[in-house]
């Protein structure tokens, strides 16, 4: 199992916010990695440098032994690294099914193969009952498994999930539980950016943390929850881990 | 054309039939008249719709092909005795060139201040044109040599001639739209007039995308240029370079149905109708009220239906179609 994404003291400053600072860490092969962190600790300005949305003052970042730091969106989506949105952003008036299609087409010219592809993904995240409807009439529920879906049709090695859970219900978090514990069965490599504790517990093999824009600890679900810096800077010192029944 | 129902393929050739008898039947110059402007600009409405509809880049500067368009051929023929007919693909191919400069200058703009700054590259366009007189005839334009009836110089003595350009026009920007808007280009560009920033997210290449939808968008537009400057034998920079142009493009398809196949057929048929007939009832007596009239039918439009008119025809379709299979399952 190599490497999937290496990232190597990236930095960015707005102005003078020094947004990253000097962060590093890799994702292996297959992993599902959790960034968290307080409001305002990088979380998605990383994303968005790993992207090629921003761009970073210094640093590296290769995907899969390529280093990609410096390309815009849309090669990096080529090169197999596939992102959702904070905010969703869904294209609003087209439908579920063209949505998806725009994220097929990407490896397949063609309307009808894409077609074939979206429809795949589309009854992946659990959407088919909704290919027709135009995508701004979505819930946000299903907004998220709209732009998960196209993410997916991209044929991504590794997913780029920013905050996919928040807003939803608890009964609506398992179900996104569920599905991310599927893209990971199926040999996606997944780096998410979430809040919902019990979510990132469920999900992640390794968990990233960080505050200030700097990585204050890096290590297994268990050792994140003890680790007193991160209860002092994100979890609170009421912070007990209820224990979550894994999902899948 | 696969895919297409048996019901559709039928109204097509009805309309098709239609438009070929057409100045067989009617054969007032005036209402020829008419047809050809409905034509022409219906023509520049598609050319327009397909970056400023499917990929919402709202350019008002148009003009600047369609002048381009209408120079080229005009020098092309009067300096060096070259037709029309190669004048207009030249034209076209003129204006895809300085299309490049143009959209590499105004994309780096978003919303608003892309629109400005094609606003003034068709404006600056026309400035050049008045102020090298060596260029082209400065500000009082020329007129088109007029050779009687020259089919290969473009020059007809039949209204119905130019009809029938005005026609093919038409068609073969509506065939380039069907097509377009059916594969993944049409994809592409209504998701980057949606969120450019998702778009790129799925490997979309929209500075790419844009770039080449305003090329074909500009070669579109100065072949509508050098057709019309062809029916009115007359060119100045004025009416090449015409702000009017600009606005009628963009016009004709918000009214009609912004990023869709017949929207600006559409909003032609109801803005450039309406404002000639305005023009012959009112135009004499009460002058300027054709103007006033006008502009409330577009405020009407624009408030009521911002979807346009094809919106509610859709509606009222797809109303219709609901209570004919009520219908029918009821007797079944």
């Amino acid at each position: 199992m190599g490497e999937a994404l290496v990232i190597r003291n990236l930095s960015k400053r707005f102005g003078g916010l020094q947004a990253v600072q000097d962060v590093s860490f890799s994702i292996q092969e297959n992993e599902t990695v959790a960034l968290i962190g307080p409001n305002g600790a990088g979380k998605t300005t990383s994303f968005n440098l790993i992207t090629g949305y921003h761009r970073p003052d210094s640093g590296s970042v290769s995907a899969f032994g390529r280093e990609i730091l410096g390309l815009k969106p849309h090669d990096i989506c080529t090169h197999g690294l596939a992102r959702t949105f904070q905010v969703a952003k869904p294209f609003g008036s087209m439908t579920v099914l063209a949505n998806v299609m725009t994220g097929a087409f990407l490896r397949d010219k063609n309307a009808g193969v894409a077609r074939d592809k979206a429809r795949e993904a589309i009854e992946f995240v659990g959407l088919s009952a909704r290919e027709q409807t135009p995508a701004r009439d979505l819930t946000t529920i299903d907004q998220r498994r709209l732009e998960m879906a196209r993410a997916l049709a991209t044929q991504p090695r590794l997913l780029l999930l920013d905050e996919v859970m928040a807003g939803l219900n608890p009964s609506e978090i398992d179900q996104a539980v569920a599905l991310i514990g599927k893209l990971s069965q199926r040999g996606l490599t997944i780096l998410i950016v979430e809040h919902v504790m019990r979510a990132i517990m469920a999900v992640a093999r390794h968990i990233v943390v960080l505050d200030h824009g700097q990585k204050i600890a890096e290590g297994s679900p268990k050792e994140i929850v003890e680790n007193p810096e991160v209860i002092r800077a994100y979890l609170g010192s009421g912070y007990v881990h209820a224990p979550t029944a894994r999902a899948n | 054309m696969r895919g297409l129902s048996k019901w559709t393929l039928l109204s097509l050739a009805m309309l098709a039939a239609v438009l070929i008898a057409l100045p067989l039947v009617v054969t007032s110059s005036f209402a020829i008249d008419i047809f050809i402007r409905v034509l022409l600009f219906s023509f520049i409405g598609v050319a327009w719709n397909l970056m400023g509809g499917y990929a919402k880049q709202l350019s008002l500067g148009h003009a600047a092909y369609f002048g381009l368009g209408a120079y080229t051929s005009t020098i092309l023929q009067i300096d060096f005795g070259i037709s029309p007919w190669i004048g207009m693909v030249a034209g076209g191919v003129v204006a895809m060139l300085a299309s490049l400069p143009i959209g590499a200058l105004c994309f780096r703009l978003r919303g608003p201040y892309f629109t400005i700054a094609t606003i003034a590259t068709a404006q600056v366009l026309m400035l050049i044109f008045l102020k090298f007189r060596d260029l082209a005839w400065g500000a009082e334009g020329t007129t088109i040599p007029n050779l009687g009836n020259a089919p290969l110089m473009m020059q007809f003595d039949a209204k119905a001639a130019y009809y029938y350009i005005a026609l093919g026009l038409l068609t073969l920007g509506l065939v380039i739209t069907y097509r377009i808007e059916r594969s993944w280009m049409g994809y592409y560009l209504v998701a980057i007039g949606e969120d450019e920033d998702a778009a790129e997210a799925v490997g979309v290449n929209a500075p790419r995308i844009k770039r080449n939808i305003y090329l074909l968008s500009a070669f579109l537009t100065a072949l509508a240029g050098t057709f019309y400057t062809q029916y009115i034998y007359f060119i100045d920079p004025n009416t090449a370079f015409s702000f009017n142009v600009s606005v009628e493009a963009a016009l004709v398809s918000i009214v009609g149905g912004i990023g869709t196949l017949w929207g600006p057929v559409i909003g032609t048929v109801l803005l450039e109708a309406t404002s000639a007939l305005l023009q012959s009832w009112l135009g004499s007596s009460l002058g300027g009220v054709q103007l006033t009239v006008y502009s409330l039918i577009l405020m009407a439009v624009i408030l009521w239906r911002p979807t346009g008119l094809i919106g509610v025809m859709t509606e009222a379709y797809q109303r219709v179609a609901q209570r004919i299979a009520r219908r029918n399952l009821a007797r079944a």
